[in-house]
């Protein structure tokens, strides 16, 4: 149980990891710049905020299989497809919040920050600090959103015992067997592992909040 | 002190030109207001100078003895600004980012917000200030930052007619202790005249009139700077003249033509007429002796002081 819990941390904490250093600045772009299909763009990544993860995990099957485009790499029921698959349903998530957070920032604070001296790093890491509430539940949707989704994981990783198999799928498999009580056990431990990685976060939120 | 010179600057948004400044100089250590109407690009020309605008053509360049090329600019925005933290880190912001150290930032934050009236709001929410509180934090963030070029963007612009009288009374002082070269944008001819030396008329993009503040008031030489300084233009049959503010009475006189009334406004112990003179609406004080026309009856003007415009 212990492995299938680091398991599950490693790989869904990587992957929300990746999407922040993607996402936040893609939001921003989304959300400051002016650019021919700016718009189609955000209505892509609202689109795929709400995206089934096993439409995502079937998608990265096919990619990573081998003989899919990218089977030579081999990555296919390992757990970095299975970070990959995430990867692709977290990003969307972490674009989306960012960008809302950054739009509801007076349009002028950029303009503020250049005049008062600050540079484009110091401006964005200000303006970051400025809407830090929305990118921590950012964080918290998009990591609450891959621990708990199961086809992609299923579907990418192969839910192999030693290697693959995470506490969503190992859920699956302990209920497909007829251990009821150990898949609600999964079940209890996946939401406790939840609500303390989200209380962590609100902690740092509600410590931050101007 | 710095000067700035404005050389051949052109900004264009969407194709259209909306600032085009052949020449431009701004003298050092004075107060310069530039005056215009809505869309008339003063915030576009104010940008400019501080480096936010991008320029299609031409150079802004800061005319001073020192060594330091970075342009060093306060900004007091048009509408308040603020990062969500206390009045006492938005002040103190902007000396961290330039390096100051912590002592001297705790003198000119303690300087500042004594001389603004702000020393109170200091522990205060910063975005949560009533609109006069946050122009005058925005006063005193720029009274901080000992730039040598303050550029104010309609400093008394949202505040309620109270609020409007008591910072008006005390932003010459506060313009006097920048101590630097002040640009104030305004669409008010009275702002500019209180706060400012010179004066510049920026109409449609273009400057038409730049100088000491009283010369161009008192001579707008043409009919759009004569509106933009509140003055009536009226096109006698052989002449166009502007009449300043109250330059009007009704009656005959030596400059005189007749209006025809729309409708008498009563203003608790005084009456203002509204009219037209060849399409122009034209208010006239009526004084309580005087006999007040009725909506459609064409009465005779005069202009007791006047301007010949070219």
């Amino acid at each position: 149980m212990t492995a299938i819990v680091l398991r599950t941390l490693l790989v869904s904490g990587l992957a929300t990891l990746l999407a922040v250093l993607v996402g936040v600045p893609a939001g921003y772009l989304i959300a400051r710049r002016s650019f021919r299909g700016r718009t189609l763009l955000l209505g892509v990544v609202n689109t795929g905020m709400g995206m089934p993860p096993v439409v995502v995990g079937l998608i990265v099957w096919v990619m990573l299989v081998r003989s899919g485009p990218f089977g030579d790499l081999g990555l296919i029921y390992t757990q970095a497809a299975m970070v990959v698959a995430q990867f692709l349903i977290a990003t969307p998530i972490i674009i989306g919040f960012t960008a809302a957070s950054i739009q509801a920032l007076s349009p002028r604070l950029p303009d503020l920050l250049t005049v008062l001296g600050a540079g484009r790093v110091r401006t964005l890491w200000l303006l970051a600090r400025e809407a830090r509430l929305g990118l921590l539940v950012a964080v918290m949707a998009a990591f609450g959103a891959i621990v708990s989704e199961v086809g992609a994981s299923m579907i990418v990783g192969g839910n192999l015992e030693r290697s693959t198999r995470v506490l969503t799928t190992a859920i699956v498999t302990e209920t497909s067997r007829g251990e009821i009580e150990r898949a609600l056990l999964l079940g209890l431990v996946l939401l406790a592992l939840s609500f303390v990685v989200n209380l962590t976060l609100t902690v740092v939120q509600q410590r931050s909040r101007p | 002190m710095t000067g700035v010179s404005i050389d051949g600057v052109r900004v264009e948004r969407e194709g259209r030109v909306v600032l085009d400044v052949r020449t431009l100089t701004l003298a050092a250590g004075r107060t310069t207001a530039i005056l215009g109407p809505n869309g008339s690009g003063k915030t576009t020309l104010l940008r400019a100078i501080a480096g936010l605008e991008p320029l299609r053509a031409g150079s802004v360049s800061f005319d001073t003895s020192a060594a330091e090329t970075k342009r060093d600019v306060a900004y007091v925005f048009q509408e308040d600004v603020f990062l969500r933290e206390s009045v006492h880190w938005n002040l103190e912001i902007g000396l961290r980012l330039r390096g100051t150290e912590a002592r001297e930032r705790q003198r000119r934050i303690a300087g500042a917000a004594s001389r603004v009236g702000v020393e109170h709001l200091l522990e205060r929410r910063a975005d949560r200030l009533s609109g006069g509180e946050g122009r005058r934090v925005s006063l005193a963030r720029a009274l901080c930052l000992h730039a040598p070029v303050v550029l104010l963007d309609e400093p008394l612009a949202g505040l309620d007619e109270r609020g409007y009288a008591r910072l008006i009374d005390e932003l010459p002082r506060i313009v006097e202790a920048f101590n630097a070269t002040t640009i104030l944008v305004t669409h008010s001819r009275d702002e500019a005249l209180r706060l400012a030396n010179d004066l510049v008329v920026l109409v449609d993009g273009q400057v038409l009139a730049a100088g000491d503040a009283h010369a161009v008031a008192t001579n707008p030489r043409v009919a759009a700077v004569a509106e933009v300084l509140g003055y009536t233009v009226l096109t006698l049959p052989a002449r166009r003249i502007a009449v300043p503010p109250g330059g009007l009475r009704l009656g005959s006189g030596e400059v005189e033509c007749v209006m025809t009334v729309d409708r008498v406004v009563d203003l608790v112990g005084a009456a203002e007429i509204v009219g037209r003179v060849d399409g122009s609406v034209l208010r006239i004080p009526c004084a309580s002796g005087d006999a007040r026309p009725a909506s459609g009856e064409r009465v005779t003007i005069h202009a007791t002081q006047f301007s010949p415009l070219d």
